[in-house]
């Protein structure tokens, strides 16, 4: 009786298998929070989807639950920033960004305080719907000054992405996911460079350029590319803002043909930024976003919805193919 | 602080009327601005910054600083006014005030000096950030106090509602709320609008030791900043029941959040408020 209790109460809809799941970036943040005291962490009623409870546990004086009140959340963080402590902010991507713009303008990037706005379920990834997918935050973070957009493509790199974040002395968005499965070997974190990508795969004949879980997904289209003769390299693009343009003009330059790939809609996010500093630079070549084409989705598991939508690595391998064929 | 029988009253209600007069001189060259509110709260700000807040005008920054959040930016005049006569900057600056080019803005804005405590043009978000920082105070030990003065029509905002529930739910007795109650927001009178009472009832359930006084009292105003001062365990607020157009004969009482302030208007205004100053 008392297990099957405890079991109702770990319940969170990410973790379905009631098994506890990797922290990496909770473990992280404690990490880094042990040696800088600077460091608080705020949650808005959301602590364990935001891997968040074992700070709470342990660091008890440095946590606050303000309640489900995420705009209140940014400006009493604007607060203890202005008090000299880093506050780290903590919803699902949906409401820590749409839900309280004009208090992140306002209350962290045009002070340029050291607010540390870090959400989870982002994009189309979730079962819980269109409520909680954030298809429009990348875009909308992008365009606040100031601010640095950091999705890394896997909890292998969420320690990393902490310290870039507190390594960006003024507001960053943290846009991550949790592993929805439990991994037999331990994480091995991997390090991060700031403002620069990381190639995870080289190839000569398109560059698929891509963030978060759809690093993945480039990985497998390259894979199949592969059989098929067409050599793709695939960029991690962490740091969506400030962007690595010079990693996008050398593979521009390499491969001629560029395919992004992003779990966001198509307007403004990944894909825009890659395609503004191809025209700011005065090229044109094949280009081809992969996201969601402007239209709302639906609540599933990952793998349906990423087939469902278009963001999976056979559409990643079609959009490539389209552009080999308009190279030649 | 003592209470106000220990106060120079005198000497304060002369601040009051040189700030009246500098919101009289900023706001005329332009033949329309926020006069009314200015005068009406030229009191409120008298006692707050030349009576009741540790604050070192040759120190802006000094981290044990009382912080005053203007919530309502838009109210500037008189804010800026006072910042001037309490030796922030140059009184001189007073004359640049909505000029192109000038810090001096319309809605206040943090561009201007770290006595601009946050920016809250927008309005409803600076309470949070009073909340934020009276937290980090209480968690590092600090003997800062925080206070915000709010308008009334402000609080209809939500997430007024969702700082003060936290503030109450937390007991943050470092903070105090001035509400600015002149009973006009944008649109006109603020029941004509949507009424916010009973908000002393409200305020009370939220948990806030709750004070109703009148805003144009500066002795009412200090005893009501000590006995906020005094009050453990809770945040405190102050309803200031404050007269649009207060000290100036012709314009008390006008209810208008944007008068036009003709050049003849302002001149009898200037007139008897330098008579008051001169007796």
């Amino acid at each position: 009786m008392s297990e099957t209790l405890s079991k109702l109460e770990a319940a969170d809809f990410i973790n379905r298998t009631f098994k506890p799941l990797p922290r990496s970036y909770g473990d992280a943040l404690i990490d880094a929070a042990l040696k800088n005291a600077r460091i608080v962490c705020l949650s808005a009623d959301l602590t364990p989807p935001t891997e968040t409870d074992r700070f709470r546990d342990e660091l008890p004086d440095r946590f606050h639950n303000v309640g489900i009140a995420e705009a209140n959340m940014i400006g009493i963080a604007g607060g203890m920033a202005r008090s000299g402590e880093i506050p780290f902010v903590h919803s699902f991507c949906a409401f820590v960004t749409k839900r309280c713009l004009d208090q992140i303008t306002m209350q962290a990037a045009y002070p340029n305080l050291p607010v540390k706005i870090v959400g989870f379920l982002p994009g189309v990834a979730t079962i819980l719907g269109v409520s909680h997918q954030a298809i429009e935050d990348v875009a909308l973070m992008r365009s606040v000054p100031n601010m640095m957009v950091l999705e890394p493509s896997g909890p292998q790199y969420h320690a990393a992405a902490v310290q870039l974040a507190l390594e960006h002395d003024g507001p960053v968005y943290l846009r991550m996911k949790r592993p929805e499965k439990i991994t037999e070997d331990p994480i091995t974190q991997l390090p991060l460079a700031y403002g620069k990508g990381v190639v995870q795969r080289a190839g000569n004949d398109v560059t698929i350029i891509a963030a978060g879980l759809e690093v993945v997904e480039a990985l497998g289209a390259a894979e199949l590319l592969s059989h098929e003769g067409i050599d793709a390299a695939v960029v991690d693009m962490h740091t969506i803002k400030p962007i690595d343009r010079d990693l996008i003009l050398e593979r521009a330059s390499a491969t001629g043909a560029i395919v992004t790939a992003e779990n966001h809609n198509v307007i403004g996010g990944l894909g825009s930024a890659v395609a503004e500093v191809l025209a700011d630079a005065g090229i044109g070549l094949p280009f081809k976003r992969v996201g969601v084409q402007d239209h709302f989705c639906e609540g599933g598991s990952t793998d349906y919805l990423l087939k469902k939508f278009g963001l999976d690595s056979s559409a990643i391998a079609i959009a490539c193919r389209e552009l080999m064929k308009r190279k030649t | 602080m003592s209470a106000s029988a220990n106060h120079n009253l005198r000497e304060y209600e002369q601040i009051a009327t040189r700030l009246r007069l500098h919101v009289v001189n900023m706001v005329a060259p332009s033949g329309q601005g926020y006069v009314q509110q200015g005068l009406g709260a030229a009191d409120i700000f008298t006692a707050l910054y030349f009576g009741e807040a540790n604050m070192d005008p040759a120190n802006p920054t000094w981290e044990d600083r009382d912080r005053i959040f203007l919530t309502t930016a838009h109210n500037t005049a008189i804010f800026y006014a006072t910042l001037g006569e309490r030796g922030f900057f140059d009184t001189n600056l007073l004359t640049t005030y909505v000029q192109d080019g000038s810090a001096l803005e319309i809605n206040s804005c943090e561009r201007m000096g770290p006595f601009v405590e946050a920016t809250c043009g927008s309005l409803g978000q600076g309470l949070s950030v009073a909340v934020g920082c009276a937290m980090a105070a209480k968690r590092q030990g600090r003997s800062s106090r925080y206070y915000v003065i709010l308008g009334d029509g402000e609080m209809q905002e939500g997430q007024i509602w969702e700082a003060a529930m936290l503030a109450g739910a937390r007991g943050l007795d470092n903070l105090c709320l001035i509400v600015d109650y002149n009973f006009v927001q944008s649109e006109g009178p603020m029941d004509l609008v949507m009424s916010i009472e009973p908000l002393n009832d409200k305020m009370q359930s939220f948990g806030f030791d709750v004070q109703d006084v009148d805003g144009n009292d500066i002795g009412a105003l200090l005893d009501a900043f000590s006995v906020a001062r005094e009050t453990k365990g809770k945040p405190s607020f102050i309803k200031a029941n404050t007269l649009m157009g207060k000290g100036v004969s012709s314009l008390e009482g006008l209810m208008f959040h944007q008068l036009r302030f003709p050049k003849e208007v302002a001149d009898s205004a200037r007139a008897e408020l330098e008579a008051k100053l001169a007796s």
